[in-house]
């Protein structure tokens, strides 16, 4: 061990071994800047060049070449002239490898010494396919990175998770950092419920036009992520923008035109006209009675007063009317499909402008997006500018400014409490043998689709698209300001002020002849001594919401950083972060509204109980403040070990947290050992690289809305004429035990590059151990409260990422490349403490997406689901739960004990595969992206309870359970007049959807993107004055495969039977730079 | 060691240069943002306006349960389809397989009162910036607020104490503690009324306030007090101590509203002289525009009676519409007519039928013209015990009508047969049918089972 360290030392030492000798020196820079860490060899000496990028050394006279590398560079080699001293080298970026350095976010690290698990993803067409917002890019690019789009809406966000779910309560979304700037924002609200999908909603992601990115670094583990303190919890997307180059000035242009076909419902497998006019004279004789007067057959016979001839006697029964009118309903075919949706065409352009000197560089874009939806009336478009600069004063100083400014306005239709007027939901649900428009071009009203037994209020879909709007204009403003400063050759000060400005204003606008007014009215109904009437003045209404936020966030950092006898290298930071958010919202609403006078009336509202059911304004205001300090320092060894760690305390103005609870230090220690460097190794030549890491680290986050003290909001309220008083309004249930959530994250990591990096292998295995986690739990109503917020488990995860990429063929015309991504995660529950009230099971030793069922073991004679019993035997719902007035009336331990583990909902294996070939100016790519081995609750198609017969629904309720058909395995639909017992807990709680029989596999692999590329050859290029061109035409969500989805648009969307599907798309895109 | 030296000199002066970049900021000047519309309590306005916020959120739940009792009737003219969607399942007892739109009664928003009622108590000690008589006065608001929220839990989703045996009969759970944490089990009746009785006595010794001004009069007050226990010794079937409450309240402050003259004040206005509590709506203009009255009440006033045209608008010679109710100046939950009826019903129970025949006559003067009531009074005197509980339950469902009282009233006393017909059919409850307590929500028991299964 002695040896070889005596060894290296006189390897890298600078220092004469001859007695003739000369000196050199110079600096090491690539096109944008001086490089730190490059070595320099000449005459079998080494030295590596500090921060400026200076270098200097002595050698023998007769030395000849010089030569310098440095990772991520093509080496390059330098003849030395007699007499010349001074060798100022720039290094030509290598392609083929990743960056040289890793951008943190707070830190640019040297990748020979990074000690963290971190993926780079190059943001270009080729490498991510075309995409309109950048959390589109990262889908099966990198290991561990799992994302899912919120809904098939044009410009909706999408979810991502990294390596799984830390948490259960809090925030599982990574932190997005724009050039070292943390953003607010970029959360996405749960969207579980229909009314939910219907809003519109983007993050402050989408402000940013992908074009201007050059690539995206996403940070996993502890040793990357600590320097973040709290917010990093769930990893770190830190985005880096394009900047100039030194050059002559570059103009770039690019477009993309898609086209979107028509969503294709075939799949839904809905009933035709025919086969629903056949089910609702059905039901009708077989006595089924929820909303026995819905539907157009009950219609029609009570009009025709022959609903009990037909009971009586069925169909021979009817008059020739009835049987007419009936036989009509069957020849009417309105295709749903068809009139709600369409297929669009969709633009996006960028021009850019770029260039620099020694001293100064700038970059300058434009980008225009227009896409519009498959629902008709909906869409979304963005403008956005990009101005970005940076200048170099003197020698020690350097400044970059830059502002991202955007504008987008999204456009869908206006929401109702049922949410009828989702075009979505509605094509599900409407027959297919109403038609919108009588003969003469009036709106006809589905008196059917309304959720009630009985409604006289008018609704047509395409009455309330003319009549309504939802327009939400968004713009944003982002400005960053960079200094650092660079003391003595070892110490840089570095400065950063962020400034992120959002807002949006909302209009909801219901016209007059809408469904929506039409119910505002009626619930706005007062008795007044003359009758009854609505107090809302004749119009429409408009709802308005304005939302600002702001945060500014200045953080200052000293680093030093020192190499010592070529041997020992060392870096230290130590930072501190001010950060201050604010933002408020103003909502009101006008009624007697005419949009095209813009005049509105006022509401002379009866009495002072009906004015407050009707605020016509709202304000809210939040105010956060937060510092922090934080520190890491790292300590290398002849470039061979490397030792890590970092820390940092956040406080903040948490209201309601006991003070104890206002600081927890989060840490990490990690280490790095480049195996390639070792003298062993040296007889392996094919290897390229070959390094191991670890990290360990300790990340924490508190619930921010649960205070162990009673919190209220101030409200006015009058209770009595004319006194308005002060209340408190506390609907937030405190919990005084309410501790830290913790999560202490292990990683060990290898990598390994072969072959002249024709085969790379990352393999990185981690173990994150959550706990004190966070969760609500539903409380007994009698506290006072429906939920709160409680420690409850404690969860682990376990993963492998694998990351392999390799260079099949490489010939002079043709290369073929292939990488895949895989993440796997095993997520157990280690201890959960299930509320004493829950009737459904711990997740304890299962994952916390965990399914659990009843099992069934078919129907009875009545076509009643049966169940195991605990005793194996097959017993109805009655004896299960041993039911009284409907309700179990087993203890809750009892019930819980009823259910069976089916699988967890989350995939056991994700990530992507992709493969790339070119062929001299051709280039093919095709991404593969995969979710493996979950399982899915899927929503029953019908319920046996309350089928509203005047919906249309899924053709499996064709093949329930009827006296003539026993041998089918889905229930009978239940009459309340039967077996009461089991008719309640069918209608009244959730057993029927919690049955075995609606837990499916789903396992499936889609084909993001499937694109080819044609280059302009060179010679071309030059005489055309371009400096590259290219013509892509690429497709998106071409195919799926899957485990069984039939009933369903998407595997992704099997939970939710109205969502907006995945959209499939046709991209040509043209690239042109000057 | 001359190189750790460097590197620490170097360091600290950066160092330096950051501190004095930060020191310009003092940190906790700079997290010390006062939360706009976010508080703790800790002063007594503050503590008095958690509680205000549980008054304005009382349950009207006295209205909804009208529905049930033999008051209202609904018609395809005048019932809304949106009030068939919310209503019908009331009306007609179908308290299983309801429709997912049926109103509910509430569970959770008194057990909320019952929540801030606790905290006060708990807390008292704690409150800055009131007088040690504000402070008792709000706790023994907060008493009476558990008390009387208990009691109408218990009454619509429990036996009537008088129709059942309180002691094994199934109650409510008994929230005592401000703590989220508890999973409770039912009291038993008896134990839920044991409580209630405790409360309102203990509020007496806290309470300051013997009456408010109008617009506070949504808030216990002594006499209000007083009041309530009158009417739950009633409900308990204790006569002395109900007679004896209600005396008590008519001694200090019996007056009437005159309703036998012409542009006579509705007696349920908050500022009218009978009105001792103006906490509950009850007849809210929702639930009053649903339904029509029957007119089986409307017809069952004497001629000559003032309530007559105070309480109805005849529409026509068939169907009239409700005057009563219908905004916050009709808030009323308990007023000095009710003492009267009170007493007189407590008195026939305990057989004085002299005391009974003073109360009734002392109220009904003021109710029926001089000539109505020359011929009515005489009638009243000479009545027998059995004649004369009769009347006293009639006056009291034709007083009372639409104030929230017919349901419970019928529940404690003979729980007979009712019958609906709506568009042909026919809907029935039958004597003492089971569906006189109103079954638990499902929500409630999904988040309590213990509340699901048998009471022992």
């Amino acid at each position: 061990m002695r040896s070889l360290t005596v060894s290296i030392a006189l390897l890298l030492a600078c220092a004469p071994v001859s007695a003739q000798i000369r000196h050199i020196e110079g600096v090491v820079s690539d096109e944008a800047d001086v490089l730190t860490g490059a070595v320099v060899s000449s005459g079998g000496l080494n030295c590596v060049t500090d921060l400026d990028g200076r270098y200097g050394m002595d050698v023998a006279d007769t030395t000849g070449t010089l030569s310098v590398s440095y990772m991520g560079y093509r080496t390059q080699t330098v003849r030395l002239k007699p007499g010349q001293e001074r060798y100022d080298v720039r290094l030509q970026t290598d392609n083929r490898q990743l960056g040289e350095v890793v951008v943190t976010g707070y830190q640019k690290i040297d990748r020979r010494k990074l000690t963290a698990a971190v993926s780079t993803v190059e943001i270009s067409d080729e490498k991510t396919g075309t995409v309109t917002n950048i959390d589109q890019a990262l889908n099966g690019q990198v290991a561990g990175l799992s994302s899912v789009v919120s809904s098939g809406a044009p410009g909706a966000p999408v979810r991502i998770r990294i390596r799984g779910t830390a948490s259960i309560n809090g925030v599982q979304d990574p932190l997005w950092v724009l050039d070292g700037m943390p953003l607010e924002g970029s959360d996405i609200p749960a969207m579980e419920d229909l009314k939910d999908i219907d809003e519109i909603y983007q993050t402050s992601i989408a402000g940013i036009s992908p074009s201007d990115i050059e690539s995206v670094t996403v940070l996993k583990d502890a040793a990357a992520t600590a320097i973040y303190g709290a917010r990093a919890a769930n990893g770190v997307i830190v985005i880096t923008t394009k900047k100039g180059r030194e050059g002559s000035n570059r103009v770039n242009f690019s477009t993309r035109l898609t086209y979107e076909p028509k969503t294709d419902i075939g799949r839904l497998n809905l009933l035709s006209s025919d086969e629903k006019v056949g089910l609702e004279l059905d039901l009708l004789s077989s006595g089924y009675t929820f909303r026995k007067s819905k539907g157009a057959v009950s219609q029609i016979l009570a009009d025709l007063g022959e609903t009990d001839a037909f009971i009586a006697g069925g169909w021979n029964a009817l008059s020739d009317g009835a049987r007419s009118a009936i036989d009509r309903l069957r020849s009417v075919n309105t295709d749903w499909n068809d009139i709600l949706f369409r297929p669009v065409f969709n633009q996006e352009y960028n021009l850019s402008l770029s260039g620099g000197n020694s001293d100064a560089h700038y970059y300058t874009s434009f980008g225009y997006t227009s896409e519009q939806g498959t629902v008709k009336g909906v869409g979304n478009t963005r403008l956005n500018l990009n101005v970005k600069g940076d200048y170099r004063f003197g020698e020690s100083l350097k400044v970059g400014v830059s502002v991202f400014a955007s504008n987008r306005r999204q456009d869908s239709y206006s929401t109702d409490y049922n949410g009828f007027t989702n075009p979505v939901y509605y094509s599900r649900l409407a027959n297919g043998y109403f038609e919108p428009y009588n003969a003469d071009g009036s709106y006809n009203y589905d008196t059917n689709v309304q959720g009630k037994e009985d409604s006289e209020l008018d609704f047509n879909i395409f009455e309330e698209r003319a009549n309504s709007r939802n327009r939400r204009d968004d713009r944003q403003l982002m400005a960053i300001a960079d200094a650092e400063l660079k003391i003595g050759h070892h110490i840089r000060a570095t400065s950063q002020f962020g400034l992120q400005y959002d807002s949006y204003d909302l209009a909801r606008y219901d016209g007059e002849d809408t469904y929506a007014m039409r119910k505002e009215k009626l619930f706005a109904t007062y008795s007044y001594a003359d009758g009854k009437r609505t107090f809302l003045p004749d119009g429409g209404r408009n709802r308005t919401t304005s939302s600002h936020s702001r945060q500014w966030t200045w953080k200052t950092m000293a680093e030093y950083e020192n190499s010592f006898g070529g041997k020992h290298q060392l870096e230290l930071m130590l930072g501190n972060e001010l950060r201050h958010t604010e933002s408020s919202s103003v909502y009101s609403v006008a009624y007697g509204y005419d949009r095209r006078t813009l005049t509105s009336q006022p509401v002379i509202f009866p009495t002072e109980t009906s004015a407050s059911s009707y605020p016509l304004y709202r304000e809210t205001n939040l105010e956060n403040a937060y510092v922090s300090w934080f520190a890491n320092g790292s300590y290398t060894l002849l470039y061979r070990y490397t030792v890590g760690g970092s820390i940092r305390f956040d406080g903040s103005d948490m209201f309601g947290v006991a003070r104890k609870y206002r600081y927890l230090p989060l840490y990490s220690v990690s280490g790095l050992w480049r195996i390639d460097r070792e003298s062993f190794m040296k007889g392996l030549r094919w290897v390229d690289e070959a390094a191991m890491r670890a990290s360990f680290g300790l990340q924490g986050n508190i619930d921010r809305n649960t205070s162990p003290y009673l919190i209220g909001t101030f409200n006015k309220v009058t209770i009595l004429p004319g006194n308005v008083e002060t209340v408190i309004s506390t609907e937030t249930a405190p919990n005084p035990s309410l501790r830290w959530e913790k999560t202490s994250n292990a990683n060990v990591g290898f990598n390994l590059s072969v072959l002249d990096h024709a085969i790379t292998l990352d393999v990185n295995w981690y173990y994150r151990r959550g706990t004190d986690l966070i969760a609500q739990q539903m409380l007994p109503l009698e506290s006072g409260f429906s939920s709160s917020s409680v420690n409850w488990a404690g969860m682990e995860n376990e993963g492998w990422e694998i990351s392999v990429g390799s260079r099949n063929i490489s010939r002079r015309d043709f290369t073929w490349t292939t990488n895949l991504n895989l993440g796997i995660n095993h997520n157990r529950i280690k201890s959960e403490t299930v509320a004493e009230n829950s009737t459904y099971p711990s997740r304890e030793g299962h994952p916390v997406g965990a399914i659990f069922a009843y099992r069934t073991a078919g129907l009875d004679d009545e076509g009643y689901p049966l169940f195991i019993s605990p005793d194996g035997d097959a017993v109805n719902a009655e004896q299960l739960l041993k039911l009284k007035n409907g309700a179990s009336t087993l203890t809750a331990a009892e019930q819980r004990n009823l259910y069976s583990y089916m699988g967890s909902s989350d995939p056991v294996a994700s990530g992507g595969f992709i493969n790339s070939f070119s062929w001299k100016n051709w280039q093919l790519g095709m991404t593969w992206t995969f979710n493996l081995g979950m399982k899915v609750r899927v929503q029953p198609s019908y319920s046996p309870t309350s089928y509203d017969r005047g919906m249309n629904t899924n053709r499996d309720i064709l093949n329930r359970w009827t006296a003539d058909n026993t041998g089918s395995s889905l229930p009978a639909l239940m009459n309340s007049g039967k077996r009461m017992q089991e008719y309640i807990q069918y209608s009244e709680f959730n057993l029927y959807s919690m049955l075995d029989i609606w837990v499916r596999d789903c396992s499936y692999s889609r084909l993001t993107s499937l694109r080819l590329a044609y280059h302009l050859p060179e010679g071309l290029l030059s005489r055309l004055h371009m400096h590259s061109a290219a013509i892509s035409l690429e497709a998106r969500n071409l195919c799926v495969i899957a485990t069984d989805y039939d009933g369903f648009l998407d595997p992704e969307t099997m939970g939710n039977p109205f969502a907006q599907p995945v959209p499939k798309s046709f991209i040509l895109g043209i690239n042109v730079g000057f | 060691m001359g190189m750790m030296k460097r590197i620490l000199l170097h360091f600290l002066s950066a160092a330096a240069v950051l501190s004095a970049v930060t020191a310009a900021v003092s940190c906790d000047r700079f997290l010390d943002i006062t939360p706009t519309g976010r508080v703790i309590a800790s002063t007594g306005e503050e503590y008095r306006a958690l509680l205000t916020y549980e008054y304005k959120y009382v349950p009207e739940d006295r209205g909804l349960a009208s529905f049930r009792s033999d008051e209202f009737v609904f018609g395809r003219n005048y019932t809304s389809s949106e009030d068939i969607a919310s209503f019908f399942d009331i009306w007609t007892w179908n308290d299983y397989a309801q429709q997912p739109t049926t109103a509910q009664f509430g569970w959770r928003r008194y057990y909320h009162a019952i929540y801030i009622s606790n905290y006060i108590i708990e807390n008292q000690n704690d409150i800055s910036d009131a007088s040690a008589a504000e402070i008792s006065q709000l706790v023994g608001e907060s008493y009476m607020m558990r008390g009387y929220m208990h009691f109408l839990l218990v009454n619509l989703y429990s036996p009537a104490y008088t129709a059942c045996r309180p002691d094994t009969a199934r109650g409510i759970p008994l929230q005592l503690r401000a703590d989220v944490e508890q999973v409770l089990k039912p009291s038993s009746v008896e134990a839920v009324y044991r409580s209630i009785v405790s409360d309102m006595e203990t509020a007496l010794s806290y309470l300051n306030v013997r009456e408010w001004d109008a617009e506070y009069r949504y808030r216990f007050s002594i006499l209000s007090a007083k009041a309530i226990l009158s009417r739950v010794y009633l409900y308990m079937g204790n006569w002395e101590k109900s007679l004896e409450y209600a005396q008590s309240v008519i001694t200090e402050h019996g007056g009437l509203v005159r309703l036998n003259v012409k542009g006579a004040v509705m007696p349920t206005r908050y500022d009218s002289e009978e009105n001792l509590l103006a906490l509950e709506q009850v007849m809210t203009s929702l639930y009053k525009g649903a339904g029509r009255p029957s007119m089986d009440v409307f017809r069952a006033y004497r001629s000559g009676d003032g309530r007559k045209s105070v309480f109805y608008n005849q529409v026509t010679s068939s169907s009239v519409s409700l005057l009563k109710g219908g905004g916050n100046e009709f808030s009323c939950s308990i007023r000095t007519a009710e003492l009267y009826l009170n007493a007189a019903e407590a008195a026939v129970e305990m057989g004085l039928k002299n005391v009974a025949v003073a109360y009734l006559d002392s109220l009904l003067e003021t109710r029926y013209s001089a000539s109505a009531w020359d011929e009515y009074k005489p009638e009243i005197k000479v009545m027998d015990l059995e004649t004369l509980r009769e009347t006293v339950r009639e006056e009291r469902r034709l007083e009372l009508a639409f104030e929230g009282h017919r349901w419970f009233d019928l529940r404690r006393w003979d729980r007979p047969a009712m019958e609906r017909t709506y568009q042909e059919e026919t809907y029935t409850l039958d004597e003492n049918d089971p569906r006189y307590v109103i079954p638990l929500p499902a929500e409630v028991i999904q988040a309590n089972p213990e509340l699901g299964g048998d009471f022992i």
